[in-house]
């Protein structure tokens, strides 16, 4: 009973925290509100994808085909039916991303059931090639708008909706590790030949795992094909797929905690470089020497941090204090080069909008956080009340 | 009736013939030892008997059930149950963890339960995690048991792998050198405790192992392998004798 009520409970408040989302963004601008709801999309899909490559284990890096799959299978139900439905739009939209997920789902099975007996790279490259082939069929069918892209009808835009398929996404992949079903699937991921020879069915954990994570994929999809109201298959390029791998990675390879937080993370972040405006209100300039101070100071501050977490005899205290020390090191490092560089003549003339320069940040972010925490911000955890308070407790030592 | 009988299993890897027509028997409650110089080919039976490779001739019957070339993870709800000579844990996972999944096999709940997180999936998860405790204290882990399990020393990672195949319960237990990188201690310590799964758990058990003393100490017959194919076969004190088995081991006299 008190199960049923906690579950509820929960249920309602995630319902309401989104209706709640809706409205709040309702009264900002477009631009806020396109960006609340592509972190959402981002969000469902690099938690699905973690399922598959994180969870699973199976690398797969062409999510972007069955997220497709989704967007044309729920724009071309909208342009056809919608009309003839009579449904209200809310209601046509949950449609259009059950179909989307449905369609996506097939796909993720028809390609995963002969594709999941290989391994690895080689996984990687069928998927990528499904990728494509997905791509390139839409480019040439003139049904979908070929490489013109099409027109959905109606447009659809609910932030509501967005994040509650996110939050079912999150919710599922939860639920499956809590109990032994997931449990099996990470078996897998760790190892195939003795997850079998203990009795898991391998090729269903992972043709299961695929057939999810592709569905969500599809709903995000179908709900992407709404909110833009036109879409074409450049929408859905090998850079994508790449952007939603690097999102797992980047948090974590297995953690959805991980995945949630770096898909908000690296959806928002060229956003935020975008409209970065300096202090007069025009976009922010520096000059060139500046630029190559922020440089030097990044590589100084990844150097020192790097040797100290590789030293394995210092104290956690010791640790904090160098990574602090490097900070501000950096700091004053780059206060100083670029009080040097900028007597350089030319160095100094050389202007650069900073905005231009977001792929670039955005890219050394990565290298940066790659080059000090390998195995992802978030390893394997996953975020928990109990979590938190065990950060205060010391490292527990295995006696033999 | 036997348990497990191998006729004439044979395989070949292009023209290497791993495993030259062995045949032996295991009668349910015995403590079989699989014994041979390096590359004699006892892993590989092993890996037949599992399903890991389909034997290319002869037949392996389980049961009075013909299992030559059957897939791995039915074989082992058939009720045969392994560990690796190169430890395969879970690393990621906790030891409890890995036993559970051991345990799997045995979960009769659906993906959709456990993706709603529904009371059936919550209940089996629960009872495996309880099951999984006690075997724990069997092989004395339980004290470990929320250690991942990628940080035990390598005797507790080798009971462990014993664990987790004793939790598929299964009527046959196959230990791939389980005393391997072992000091004296806690292999008195396995000894007892091989004793004791076969005596208080019912499984009979068939094992590869390179320590002479170890198998002539635990084993009641004992199958040698050489070059793939079965040099002799017997109890323990036969097999000491052998002259075949002491060449293979040492070389003929010259």
């Amino acid at each position: 009973m008190k199960f049923w009520l906690i579950r509820l409970l929960s249920v309602a408040v995630a319902i309401l925290g989104c209706v709640g989302l809706q409205v709040a963004a309702g009264s900002q601008s477009d631009y806020v509100q396109r960006l609340l709801t592509l972190a959402g999309l981002y969000v469902t899909l690099s938690v699905s994808l973690n399922l598959i490559n994180g969870i699973t284990g199976q690398f797969s890096i062409g999510h972007a085909a069955f997220y497709q799959v989704g967007a044309y299978l729920g724009g071309f139900l909208s342009v056809r039916f919608f009309h003839t439905s009579g449904l209200p739009p809310i209601p046509w939209l949950i449609v259009t991303l059950i179909a989307g997920a449905a369609g996506a789902a097939i796909a993720g099975f028809v390609v995963g059931l002969p594709s999941l007996r290989l391994k690895g790279d080689y996984l990687a490259i069928v998927t990528l090639g499904f990728g494509e082939i997905i791509r390139i069929q839409v480019q040439n069918t003139p049904a979908l708008g070929g490489s013109y892209g099409m027109n959905v009808e109606p447009k659809i835009t609910s932030i509501a909706v967005v994040w509650l398929l996110a939050i079912l996404c999150i919710a599922i992949c939860r639920n499956l590790l809590k109990t032994a079903t997931g449990l099996s699937f990470l078996a897998v991921r760790e190892d195939e030949v003795a997850s079998s020879a203990m009795g898991v069915n391998v090729t269903r954990a992972k043709v299961s795992a695929f057939v999810l994570g592709s569905a969500f994929a599809g709903g995000a999809g179908a709900l992407l094909a709404s909110f833009e109201g036109f879409i074409t298959p450049a929408t859905f390029g090998m850079d994508v797929s790449f952007i939603i791998l690097t999102m797992v990675v980047l948090g974590g390879t297995g953690s959805i905690t991980g995945s949630v937080v770096s898909a908000i993370f690296l959806s928002l972040l060229p956003e935020y470089l975008r409209g970065l405006k300096s202090a007069s209100g025009g976009p922010l300039t520096l000059t060139g020497a500046t630029v190559v101070a922020y440089m030097v100071a990044v590589v100084v501050a990844v150097a020192v941090i790097r040797h100290v977490y590789q030293d394995g005899g210092r104290t956690k205290i010791n640790r904090l204090l160098w990574t602090f020390g490097a900070l501000i090191g950096a700091v004053i490092v780059q206060i100083i080069a670029s009080v040097a560089l900028n007597k350089i003549g030319p160095m100094h003339e050389k202007q650069i909008v900073i905005n231009q320069l977001r792929m670039v940040i955005f890219a050394v972010t990565l290298i940066v956080l790659m080059l000090l925490r390998p195995q992802g911000v978030f390893a394997h955890h996953e975020f928990s009340w109990t979590w938190l308070s065990k950060l205060r407790e010391p490292k527990k030592e295995v006696a033999a | 009736m036997s348990l497990l009988k191998l006729d004439a299993a044979t395989i070949k890897f292009g023209g290497l013939v791993a495993v030259n027509a062995v045949s032996f028997e295991l009668n349910k409650g015995d403590l079989f030892g699989l014994i041979g110089p390096n590359g004699a080919g006892k892993t590989t039976t092993f890996n037949i008997v599992t399903g890991v490779y389909k034997p290319t001739s002869g037949t392996i019957t389980f049961k009075g059930r013909s299992i030559g070339g059957t897939p791995s993870n039915k074989i082992a709800s058939l009720g045969i149950a392994r560990t690796f000579q190169n430890i395969r844990l879970f690393k990621a996972l906790s030891v409890l963890e890995n036993v559970v999944v051991g345990g799997y096999l045995r979960h009769n709940t659906g993906l959709m339960s456990a993706l709603a997180y529904l009371p059936p999936s919550i209940n089996e998860t629960n009872r495996l995690k309880a099951e999984a405790m006690e075997l724990l204290k069997v092989v004395n882990l339980a004290h470990v048991a929320d250690v991942r399990s990628a940080d035990l020393s390598y005797g507790m990672q080798r009971r462990l792998e014993i664990a987790r195949a004793m939790a598929t319960q299964p009527e046959l237990l196959l230990l791939d050198e389980p005393a391997a990188g072992m000091n004296p201690l806690e292999k008195e310590e396995l000894l007892v405790m091989v004793k004791k799964i076969r005596d208080e758990h019912g499984m009979t058990v068939l094992l590869i192992e390179h320590d002479m003393r170890f198998v002539m100490n635990l084993c009641e017959k004992i199958v040698v392998l050489d070059h793939g194919e079965e040099i002799a076969s017997g109890p323990p004190s036969a097999i000491r004798n052998d002259p075949k088995v002491i060449a293979a081991y040492l070389g003929e006299a010259v």
